[in-house]
């Protein structure tokens, strides 16, 4: 195993997917954590006003503290893993593509090991992407956002730890994808759409005209986002904890979509059901290669 | 485990894709020590035949071993097989170098085998090239230095001539010849007799998914009936006497001359002077083994009687002939470089002259 996963690395160091698709993931971590960090730093000195404090109160809530600094770190951390996603779907389906699979099972014992070498390789570059996503993510962040948004290390070192779990969990639903689904372009397009509007569209909907709040809980993108977006709606008390009588289900749903995770149960749910989606994609594409003919 | 024996065995194999049935009942063994041609049309079913051998395709019924074991249950099987398939996939922009150093450590070879190989197979020059950018033979070089890396007791190649120009054609065969004589496996699939008719030792012919012949190439030849054209004072005359003696089958042609076959030049000679007939000339015709090849693998054919030889579809044995000691190729064949024995096929001399190339390199 150890052979094959070097071999794997070398695979992924000798091409330039790697780093070609880092530089959109910085990209764009860094801008949606910009604008979000931005847009929520001038909502956070709304809050600050004095007729926010007031409204406030009224209403029975604390106003003054929320740590909006997490919104712009969950957006900016959300949009990254994408690219951890495809850049999982390219192991195997690239490999396809490329026809360098008949290689790669020629030279493993058996297509298990091959496929088990690949999931544990892609496991460390699912870590290495999310480690600079966060890191990126937080940079948009400390820059647009004021200190009293920012959230404290506790909480920074949560998102870090949940923005890697959700990038190697995205990276292994890739692999799973990709393995299930052996078209690059296929897979790949699928996915983007179904994360950027199709599920969106489809938990938006349900939500307005079926009143189901749930489904963005349960769907993938729902749960990816709902790994490091729960802890920011979480943050405000907005998923799966106690929440104020006076803020309705509906405001609880809306605050949540705000944070990138509408119907997101907790942080750990959504990664728990994630990572079912996952399994399910790569026990799917393993079933698939078992008996697949490489012609 | 496996048994190390090299031996090829592929029994009563059938693989249908949908309604399609590329590989019918095909059963065939290859013994090491000797350079087996795999022939026949395309479409024939050999690539999906090698293929299953591979482990690359499943088969419907039936099953194909290496040494004993299927593909998959070899342990490292890159160890024991390699593979040169058409359209081997390279990532387009992974140099050579770096697709070997993939492989090997997949494989767990040292890196430094890389270059050996590089050096054999003439791609040391372009090594840091991406492989997107070779010319068809320069990948099939890069094929075949991907097979080599575990050096392995079998080699199995599918068309492995198919752009490669004259120079590395005979290359090839050469290499591949001195790769059997150490007492090691050649699987090679060809649509073209001609193409491997020089390397080859062992043949098994198939069409349509089926095995028309398998058996030493000498066989084959010797299987073919000669035709000798007669060019009598008096055709009738020769006919007659032919047909006393019983020497042959006689058919007398338009032009005057009388074609017998299964007679020798010697007997028909006798039997004419026998009778009085003068001769004015007899003609040898050995038919091509080329247009038996076409005869037996062309639709007419199925269903038709078989050739002598090993009689198709039965299952399989060691081909008669010198058996167990890995055979010498036979005589005539060795036109590839050296006969002797060298320790391993990239040490053998007109492969990797000092400071020269291996592919390309003088022979």
């Amino acid at each position: 195993m150890g052979n094959l996963i070097k071999a794997e690395m070398r695979k992924i160091v000798t091409t330039k997917s790697w780093w070609g698709l880092l530089i959109p993931t910085v990209v764009l971590a860094l801008l949606f954590a910009l604008g979000w960090g931005a847009i929520t730093n001038d909502i956070n000195d709304y809050l600050g006003s004095s007729d926010a404090r007031e409204l406030g109160r009224a209403a029975g809530v604390e106003v003054t503290t929320l740590p909006v600094g997490l919104l712009a770190l969950a957006h900016g951390i959300n949009i990254g893993l994408l690219f951890p996603l495809i850049l999982g779907i390219l192991a195997i389906a690239g490999e396809y593509g490329k026809k360098t699979i008949t290689t790669t099972f020629l030279t493993a014992p058996n297509r298990v090991s091959a496929l088990t070498a690949k999931m544990l390789t892609y496991i460390l570059w699912g870590a290495i992407y999310g480690v600079v996503i966060v890191g990126f993510a937080s940079l948009g962040t400390v820059i647009t956002v004021d200190s009293p948004g920012i959230p404290d290390a506790g909480y920074w070192f949560g998102i870090l730890g949940a923005g890697v779990l959700a990038s190697i969990l995205a990276t292994l639903f890739g692999v799973g994808l990709g393995a299930l689904w052996n078209s690059t372009t296929g897979a790949t397009v699928t996915s983007i759409i179904w994360i950027l509007i199709v599920e969106n569209l489809l938990v938006l909907v349900m939500w307005g005209w079926g009143g189901i709040s749930w489904l963005g809980g349960v769907l993938p993108n729902g749960t990816l986002n709902g790994i490091v977006g729960a802890i920011g709606a979480e943050a405000f008390g907005a998923a799966g904890t106690a929440v104020p009588d006076a803020i309705d289900d509906e405001a609880v749903w809306l605050m949540q979509f705000t944070a990138g995770a509408p119907g997101a149960f907790s942080w750990w749910a959504s990664a728990l059901i994630f990572f079912a989606w996952a399994m399910l994609l790569f026990g799917g594409g393993w079933a698939a290669n078992q008996k697949r003919d490489i012609t | 485990m496996h048994d190390g024996s090299g031996r090829i065995a592929v029994q009563n194999l059938t693989k249908q894709f949908g309604a399609v049935t590329a590989v019918q009942n095909l059963s065939f063994t290859v013994e090491p020590g000797s350079v087996t041609g795999f022939l026949g049309p395309n479409g024939a079913g050999k690539t999906t035949t090698l293929r299953m051998l591979l482990g690359l395709v499943t088969p419907t019924s039936g099953a194909a071993t290496i040494n004993g074991r299927p593909y998959t249950q070899l342990g490292n099987p890159a160890r024991i097989v390699g593979a040169v398939l058409e359209n081997e996939g390279f990532h387009a922009k992974r140099t050579a170098r770096n697709h070997l150093r993939v492989y090997a450590a997949a494989i767990g070879v040292p890196d430094q085998r890389v270059d050996e190989l590089l050096g054999l197979v003439g791609l040391s020059p372009a090594a840091d090239r991406p492989a997107g950018g070779y010319s068809l033979g320069m990948r099939q070089r890069l094929s075949l230095a991907t097979a080599l890396l575990g050096d392995p007791q079998v080699l199995v190649l599918d068309e492995p001539s198919n752009g490669l120009d004259p120079e590395g054609i005979a290359w090839l065969r050469g290499f591949l010849q001195s790769f059997a004589q150490q007492g090691r496996t050649v699987l090679v699939s060809s649509h073209l007799l001609s193409e491997v008719e020089q390397m080859i030792d062992q043949v098994v012919i198939v069409s349509a998914g089926m095995t028309r012949y398998y058996g030493p190439l000498e066989q084959l030849r010797a299987s073919q009936r000669s035709r000798v054209l007669v060019q009598p004072a008096d055709a009738n005359a020769l006919v007659t006497a032919l047909r006393e003696a019983g020497v042959g089958e006689v058919q007398p042609a338009h032009d005057g001359r009388v074609a017998v076959t299964n007679a020798g030049v010697q007997q028909i000679g006798d039997v004419a002077a026998k009778a009085g007939v003068a001769v004015y000339g007899m003609e040898e015709e050995k038919a091509d083994l080329e247009q038996l090849f076409f005869q037996m693998t062309s639709p007419q054919y199925a269903g038709g009687a078989m050739p002598p030889g090993q009689p198709p579809q039965q299952p399989p044995q060691p081909p008669p002939g010198p058996p167990q000691q890995p055979p010498g190729p036979p005589p005539g064949f060795q036109q590839g470089p050296p006969a002797g024995q060298p320790q391993n096929p990239y040490q053998a001399p007109g492969y990797q002259q000092p400071g020269q190339q291996g592919w390309g390199g003088g022979q």
